[in-house]
């Protein structure tokens, strides 16, 4: 096989398709770079032109140059764009951190114990159609405007999608791979560890995705009623008392990117190393 | 239990059978149909003694609970009336010195097909370098060379099932429960799996019970076949197949044998269908 591979015949056509392969791979990234990029050229023109009203859609040259300035010294605050990134990240790892324990203990009591499906699956049931926003004035009066509320919102709006996830994983462990770790002598701590744990992550990974992604917009609408100085939430809500468009836009395409990046690129990368590698299915 | 048998094939010739490993005495299995709460005799008054490093087919007309049986060795379901006991001591629960395969086979995803092997023994605490040697010896017999680091998920049926298989092994079972192995398979694949397995059958100094619904299967693999009546099971054949191995499925011996157990087998069958027709006027 070696020497075919190395023939001189075959290393042409093998260089045609190594940059076939490169072309397809730079088009991968072009493809979505231009779908984006040439909306916001057209906006940069049709304000800057007068087409629409630069004033409610400054262009986005404007928007970032705003949020060069934010980022930096001359900020107001000094280097504000990094406390309210910081201060949403902050809240969105520590929730979700929180979610990830709770919503993984309470889906295991519901999948593998009768007292734990009789005590949560009611309160879950009643509780999960309720918009994680909902909850926010009754946290508000609980904690007052505080990081507890808007972590709590993290948590609150992660916890179902993990709880759901890991009970729908536990469900699809069949009786027979139980049957199997005992007929080879597993204690209940290795039958724990070495099949049940790697068996629901697959699942957990895909509640946390999507669990992450419910958080993120409900974190930044309750950082917009509940957050006193910083987070990107408070950040827009503050600009538009201000009239500062650019901020606003600024703020918007910040929570874009930042999503993106939670969602697809850090879960993304968590999925690659799991549920792409095993060839694990993960029903939803 | 604790070494591995030297690997010294067996005659080609039938060997004698050995003490008595398994032996079931006035078996009853009662299940309750969840769903009417109605009682299911699934087997009643069975006895059976199977020998050590026997090789037994058991074959029956669906449904009559030849799984049922097998999973009472394997110590997954209880029984409900009889004695069941291997090595002199009743059946309690599952355990190592019993190795299951399924025709689903039942594999670890997240596993390769090395870390399935050996995880039998990192159950029992064997040292790595010791479980990885072990496993080997079984993947080069399985026919499994060069699919070590594979996941199961890229693996077709019978590389799956030579996997589950090399898993029952490979911690050294003294009884080997087969589900109907070959069942998930397509004939191809089948046919030289069975032909491909012959010695390893032979070579592992097991006791085998193998559950199947195909009588040239066997007839070709066992040292004794049993057939299974409608349910509720009992025993309505029971002989000894003293054919050389490796034997061949154009042997007329062979097939001679598989016209006697296909016709005590489709006259049971018969006699199920007519039983059901009457008990549904419609016949339907
Ligand atoms: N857990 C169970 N609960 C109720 N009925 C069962 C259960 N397991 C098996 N049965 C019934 O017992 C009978 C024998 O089943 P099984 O042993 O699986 O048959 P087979 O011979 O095809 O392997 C069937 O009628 C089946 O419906
Ligand atoms: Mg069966």
């Amino acid at each position: 096989m070696t020497d075919i591979a190395s023939s001189p015949a075959c290393t042409a056509s093998r260089r045609a398709f190594l940059t076939r392969r490169n072309r397809e791979k730079w088009m991968a990234w072009l493809r979505p770079v231009i779908s984006i990029s040439v909306p916001l050229l057209i906006w940069e023109l049709a304000s800057r032109l007068g087409w629409i009203n630069s004033f409610l859609f400054p262009p986005p040259s404007q928007i970032l140059t705003a949020l060069w300035v934010q980022a930096g010294p001359q900020g107001r605050p000094p280097y504000a764009i990094f406390y309210h990134v910081f201060a949403s990240m902050m809240r969105i790892v520590i929730g979700v951190g929180l979610a990830l324990v709770v919503g993984t203990v309470v889906g295991m009591l519901i999948a593998l114990t009768a007292w734990g499906r009789a005590i949560f699956r009611p309160i879950i049931s009643a509780i999960m159609p309720v918009p994680t926003l909902a909850w926010t004035p009754v946290l508000l009066l609980v904690f007052g405007i505080d990081n507890r509320t808007t972590i709590t919102v993290v948590l609150i709006a992660t916890s179902f999608e993990i709880i759901y996830n890991v009970v729908a994983g536990l469900d699809m462990l069949s009786k027979r791979v139980f049957w199997v770790a005992r007929s080879m002598g597993a204690s209940h701590t290795q039958t724990f560890f070495k099949v049940i744990v790697p068996g629901v992550l697959p699942y957990l990974i895909t509640g946390l995705r999507i669990g992450i992604g419910f958080a993120w917009r409900a974190l930044i609408a309750a950082e917009m009623l509940a957050a006193s100085s910083y987070g990107l939430g408070f950040m827009i809500f503050d600009a538009a008392e201000y009239f500062n468009i650019d901020i606003i836009f600024g703020g918007i395409m910040l929570i874009a990117i930042l999503g993106l990046l939670l969602e697809n690129v850090v879960l993304g990368r968590l999925e690659a190393a799991t549920i792409k590698r095993w060839g694990v299915q993960v029903e939803r | 239990m604790s070494a591995e048998p030297a690997f010294k094939p067996r005659l080609a010739a039938i060997p004698d059978p050995g003490e008595p490993k398994i032996v079931a005495e006035g078996i009853n299995k009662t299940f309750i149909n969840r769903e009417n709460g109605e009682e299911v005799v699934a087997i009643e008054n069975l006895d059976l003694t199977i020998r050590d490093q026997e090789f037994v087919a058991i074959i029956g007309p669906s449904g009559c609970g030849k799984s049922t049986f097998l999973y009472m060795l394997a110590g997954f379901e209880d029984i409900s009336a009889g004695t069941l006991s291997m090595d002199g001591h009743p059946v309690t629960g599952p355990g190592p010195d019993r190795g299951i395969v399924f025709q689903e086979f039942i594999l670890f995803p997240w596993r390769t097909v090395l870390r399935n092997i050996t995880l039998g023994l990192e159950m029992q605490k064997v040292p790595r370098a010791e479980a990885e040697a072990a496993a080997r010896k079984w993947i080069g017999l399985t026919g499994l060379t060069g699919f070590e680091d594979a996941y199961p998920a890229t693996l077709s049926g019978g590389m799956k099932q030579r996997v589950a298989i090399a898993r029952a092994l490979a911690y050294n079972p003294e009884v080997v429960l087969l589900d109907e192995p070959f069942g998930a398979l397509d004939v191809q694949t089948k046919f030289y799996m069975i032909r491909d397995l012959q010695t390893l059958w032979q070579e592992a100094h097991k006791t085998i019970v193998m559950v199947t619904h195909s009588v040239s299967e066997a007839v070709i693999m066992a040292d004794r076949v049993v057939v299974f009546s409608a349910r509720p099971a009992r025993i309505i054949y029971d002989e000894r197949i003293d054919i050389a191995r490796p034997r061949d499925a154009l042997d007329p011996k062979v097939i001679d044998r598989q016209r006697e157990v296909t016709e005590v087998l489709s006259a049971e069958v018969d006699k199920q269908m007519r039983r059901e027709a009457g008990r549904n006027p419609l016949g339907n």
